[in-house]
C-alpha cells in the first residue's frame, strides 16, 4: 500500500519507513532556569512526532528535483494539517508536515536517488 | 575483465614487457541499500560510489630502476586479440594512478612485477575504460 499525506503520496517514488518519536510526558529539567536547581518538573504531554525516512529516486536529475519540489511544497506557514498513513493503512490524523531534510550527497549510479527524513507534528491544541 | 598475456602494454611514455596478465575488477565503494516497511527484503540498491582497480602482472628478467611509483599518473593502453593476429584485436585504454607496486621472488617464478592502478574518468560519469578497435595493429 502506497503511503500518503493530505492524500498525496510524497515518498512513494522510492522505499521509506515510518517511525515513532519519543512519547510521554515533557519534563522540563529545572537547571535550565536555576542553575543551582536539580530535578525536573513536568509540563505536559509530548507532541506527537512521526518521522518518515527513505530515499527518492528518479531516471534524472530533473525528475529528481520535480519530486523533491512536490514535497516541500508541502512545508507551508503556518503548517497545513492532513491525516499521514503508512504503508499498512495505519492514519496519524490532524499532523502537519514541519521539517524535512535530504542528506548531504544526491547519488549518481544506475539511477538518481537521495536519502531524506521528513518530519510530521501534531501540535498541542491550545 | 582478465587479460592474459597482453602482446603490448604502454604506460604514459613506457613500454612495459612480459607482462602475464591484467586484471580489471569493478567494485563498490559505497552502495545504497534500503528496505521498507512491509517485508524482510531489500527493496532498493545502487551503486553510486564506484572503483575500478586494475592489477598488472609482470615478469622481471632483469634489473629495473625506473619502476611506476604509487602517484603517478599516466594512460595505460593495452591491446588483446582471441590469437596472435591483428584480427579483432582490441584496445584498451584508461587513465590511471599507481596505487602500489609489491615485487614477488620465487625459485619456481623467478621475479614478478605487481602493479595496481586506479582508473580515473574524466568527468566523474564517463566510464574509465575505452574499448576500442586495433586491427589496425597500432597500440
Amino acid at each position: 500500500m502506497a503511503s500518503s499525506f493530505n492524500s498525496l503520496g510524497l515518498f512513494n517514488s522510492g522505499p521509506h519507513r515510518f517511525r515513532l518519536g519519543a512519547e510521554g510526558e515533557y519534563a522540563l529539567v529545572l537547571a535550565r532556569i536555576d542553575p543551582f536547581q536539580a530535578g525536573s518538573t513536568p509540563v505536559g504531554p509530548l507532541e506527537l512526532v512521526v518521522i518518515v525516512r527513505g530515499r527518492l529516486q528518479a531516471s534524472s536529475q530533473s525528475a529528481l528535483w520535480m519530486i523533491r519540489d512536490t514535497i516541500t511544497a508541502q512545508l507551508t506557514h503556518p503548517p497545513q494539517i492532513g491525516a499521514l498513513v503508512d504503508h499498512s493503512g495505519r492514519t496519524w490524523d490532524d499532523v502537519s508536515f514541519t521539517r524535512f531534510e535530504v542528506d548531504d550527497r544526491i547519488d549518481r549510479g544506475r539511477i538518481w536517488s537521495v536519502g531524506y527524513e521528513a518530519t510530521f507534528t501534531r501540535f498541542l491544541k491550545k | 575483465m582478465i587479460i592474459l598475456n597482453p602482446s603490448t602494454v604502454r604506460f604514459g611514455a613506457h613500454a612495459w614487457v612480459d607482462v602475464t596478465s591484467i586484471i580489471v575488477d569493478r567494485t563498490a565503494d559505497r552502495m545504497v541499500i534500503e528496505r521498507g516497511d512491509l517485508g524482510p527484503h531489500i527493496t532498493l540498491t545502487d551503486v553510486p560510489e564506484q572503483r575500478i582497480t586494475i592489477r598488472l602482472s609482470r615478469q622481471i628478467a632483469r634489473d629495473e630502476h625506473s619502476s611506476p611509483r604509487p602517484s603517478d599518473q599516466e594512460e595505460l593502453v593495452f591491446c588483446t586479440a582471441p590469437a596472435a593476429s591483428d584480427g579483432a584485436r582490441r584496445r584498451v585504454r584508461a587513465t590511471c594512478v599507481v596505487v602500489s607496486l609489491a615485487h614477488e621472488l620465487s625459485r619456481q617464478r623467478g621475479a614478478i612485477q605487481h602493479v595496481t592502478l586506479v582508473a580515473l574518468s574524466s568527468d566523474g560519469a564517463a566510464d574509465p575504460i575505452t574499448i576500442e578497435d586495433a586491427s589496425d595493429g597500432v597500440l
